[in-house]
């Protein structure tokens, strides 16, 4: 099955620019810490305190159950623990001119690019975690309601203040 | 009750700069007051109405407990003070650049509105304020947060006043043309000084009553229908119906138990049928009232619409700010060959429920659709000298659509075997059911990208047409799901300021891609030439 449709015009053209920046290395335990946290609590509190309660309260539990149990939480433990170094691999961001351009998603695969001069401001957030790992969010806005903001987590403090500071200056002189 | 006199002499432009040279004679050199005023006198009354109005229930629980009777006698005075308060110090005042809207006595508050954010300044006027010549000015800003403002109420000529010298003046606050023209100056020193503005009104589009017949006839939303029953129920309710009516039922449930099958469908249908017959009547009615003597006129570059039987809106919409442009069909009137036409602006209030009830997108309520696609220059100037070469999505669209009946077939398949065994093989059904309408969806999607413009067509059973400037890009975004992403499929999304997003589906990765790097390139282009 060759490409359809076929028009010359745009078989030719040249390919668009990809995002070059990879996100720091160190987002890959912060994912697994934070956002794997809650899928390690709620494992644990299914093995070790839902098993023994289902096991003594309902009268058709049984090994077979216990199997698919198990077998659930071996799952999403190894998807908290799977998730994030395949997350962060294909993760890249970056400036073509001045785009800014981001790549992302594992199963839905994401391709976002926002011009620097319709970004009407630009944060920073840095959780309680993420602090302790070094790392910033940076968080842009167009204008609009639905789906104006745009987020690169995972990125060295520095980095990201650089961005910052980069995306302010190509933007004009402190007009932000 | 005073004769509305004062409050029109103090707009008259001429007396107003007299005025203010004679009061503020430092500040004067400053800033030029083009028009300044207070609220109608009128208002007082219908705040009175109002105030009785809520002071109806206290005084009936009064008849039973009379420290009601103090309450609602507290609560009139406390409502009337309120509103003569506001009354009196209410004051608008529009200069060469701002609008300012002071008012309050405790706490006071000035609201200073720069002109070249005011958005739109939309008049609204329920029955009650016709009567009395009233209207209700709604300004907005690009903010997102819909109205910014409330100026309730002026009276009419006030307002039509108003509204023609901030539109003359606009152009002015953002130019900073220099301010020539002596205070003492008689006639019309606001208007003076701008360049000449051609007043020439041109009429886009007058809705026949037929028009709206069809709209009404054709909307296919049983809301209206809904609205009514509900409304008659609690009338019966309150008025202690419902026992009654509960008997009635059984009785009739009886009846019903008694008659014969055929003679039962029968019945049935026809109850049927008068619910529809209903809801469509009521929704006709609906329309009727709400867009009655709709047009839309386009005076330099501001469409004005004016519409409304009980509540008149008079709606400006600067063609600077118009985000999207869509012309929509649902089935019914596809048939019919009619369609609607809407139009996103920025800061538009879609998230205010309120404001897309009352139709504040709709920039033609119904119309043949050959027509709407005709006015669509009067929408985005330049459209009509754009070629747009129409392209489909990618065939692989189908593949991804049957890819999918087959999952779903064998999802279904493998979750009713264990119960029905064979007969769960009528699920592979769906493949084939898939596989057309995917077929339907490629031969019906299509999109184009011209110099200025870009659009986009989708629809198999309704239809629908888009058209976003180019210059208005916010963002793109390109998505691909896990069948996309295995055939080489992509989602297009173009974010815009105003309105929803425009999602163009199944292009291939590569037409993804190349579209999505025009765009944005030419977005970043007009955003370097806004500054």
């Amino acid at each position: 099955m060759t490409a359809t449709c076929g028009h010359a015009r745009r078989m030719t053209a040249p390919e668009s620019p990809r995002p070059p920046q990879r996100l720091a290395a160190r987002v890959v335990p912060y994912w697994i810490f934070g956002d794997g946290m809650t899928s390690i609590v709620l494992t644990g509190l299914a093995w070790f305190l839902g098993r023994p309660w289902l096991a003594d309260n309902w009268d058709q539990w049984s090994p077979a159950l216990d199997n698919v149990l198990l077998g659930l939480c071996l799952g999403s433990l190894s998807m908290a623990l799977l998730i994030p170094p395949l997350n962060y691999a294909r993760w890249r961001y970056g400036f073509v001119d001045d785009l800014l351009l981001m790549r992302y998603g594992i199963l839905f695969v994401e391709e976002r690019a926002v011009p620097v001069r319709r970004m009407q401001h630009v944060d920073l957030v840095r959780g309680p975690i993420e602090r302790l790992f070094g790392l910033a969010t940076l968080v842009v806005f167009t204008a609009g309601n639905e789906g104006s903001a745009f987020r690169v987590p995972g990125l060295p403090v520095d980095v990201a203040r650089e961005l910052r500071d980069r995306i302010v200056q190509m933007r004009g002189d402190g007009r932000l | 009750m005073p004769p509305p006199a004062p409050a029109e002499g103090a707009l008259t432009p001429g007396d107003e700069l007299s005025a203010e040279s004679a009061t503020e004679s430092p500040a004067a050199d400053e800033v030029i007051v083009l028009a300044r005023g207070h609220l109608h006198p009128a208002i007082l009354l219908l705040r009175l109405i109002d105030a009785l109005r809520q002071v109806i229930l206290p005084l009936i629980l009064g008849l039973i407990q009379p420290w009601f009777l103090v309450a609602a006698l507290a609560l009139f005075v406390l409502q009337l003070t309120s509103a003569i308060v506001r009354y009196l110090t209410l004051e608008y005042t529009l200069t060469q650049d701002e609008l300012r809207i002071r008012e309050g006595l405790l706490h006071r508050q000035e609201r200073r509105i720069p002109l070249d954010r005011i958005q739109d300044l939309g008049f609204e006027s329920t029955i009650l304020r016709r009567a009395l010549g009233l209207v209700v000015i709604l300004v907005e800003t690009a903010s997102g947060r819909g109205v910014e403002a409330r100026l309730d109420s002026l009276s009419r000529a006030d307002a039509e006043h108003l509204r023609e010298i901030l539109l003359a003046a606009r152009p002015a606050a953002t130019a900073k043309i220099a301010r020539s023209d002596d205070p003492a100056g008689q006639g019309e020193p606001a208007t003076a000084q701008l360049p000449p503005e051609p007043e020439v009104e041109w009429l886009v589009h007058r809705s026949t009553t037929r028009e709206l017949l069809v709209r009404g006839a054709t909307d296919m939303r049983m809301s209206a229908f809904a609205v009514t029953g509900y409304a008659a129920y609690e009338l019966a309710n309150q008025l202690g119906f419902i026992g009654q009516i509960a008997g009635i039922a059984s009785t009739f449930r009886d009846w019903l138990a008694s008659l014969p099958t055929v003679l039962l469908l029968a019945v049935l249908a026809g109850a049927m049928f008068l619910v529809v017959a209903l809801g469509v009547i009521t929704s006709t009615l609906g329309n009727l009232v709400q867009f009655h003597g709709f047009k839309i006129v386009l005076t330099g570059d501001v469409l004005q619409r004016r519409y409304g039987l009980l509540t008149t809106r008079q709606k400006t919409l600067p063609r600077a700010r118009v985000q999207r442009v869509t012309i929509e069909q649902t089935w019914l009137r596809r048939l019919l060959g009619f369609a609607v036409v809407k139009a996103d602006s920025a800061g538009g209030s879609r998230t205010d429920g309120q404001d897309t009830s009352a139709g504040w997108d709709v920039v033609v309520p119904l119309t043949k659709a050959d027509t709407a696609h005709a006015l669509l220059p009067a929408l985005l100037p330049g459209i009509e000298n754009t070629y747009f070469a129409w392209h489909h999505g990618s065939r692989k669209l189908v593949i991804r659509t049957a890819v999918q009946g087959c999952l779903l077939a064998g999802v279904a398949i493998a979750a009713t075997w264990w119960r029905i065994e064979a007969n769960a093989l009528f699920a592979l059904l769906i493949i084939p059911i898939w596989t057309v309408l995917g077929v339907l969806v490629w031969r019906n999607l299509g999109w184009a990208s011209g110099e200025e413009f870009f659009a986009l067509q989708h629809g198999i059973i309704g239809k629908t047409f888009a058209c976003v400037p180019t210059k208005k890009v916010q963002a793109v975004v390109i998505r691909q799901g896990i069948v996309g992403q295995l055939l080489g499929l992509a989602d297009l999304t173009v974010y815009v300021a105003g309105g929803s997003p425009t999602c163009i589906p199944d292009l291939t990765l590569r037409d993804a891609r190349q579209l999505c790097c025009d765009l944005s390139q030419r977005a970043a282009i007009a955003a370097e030439q806004d500054w």
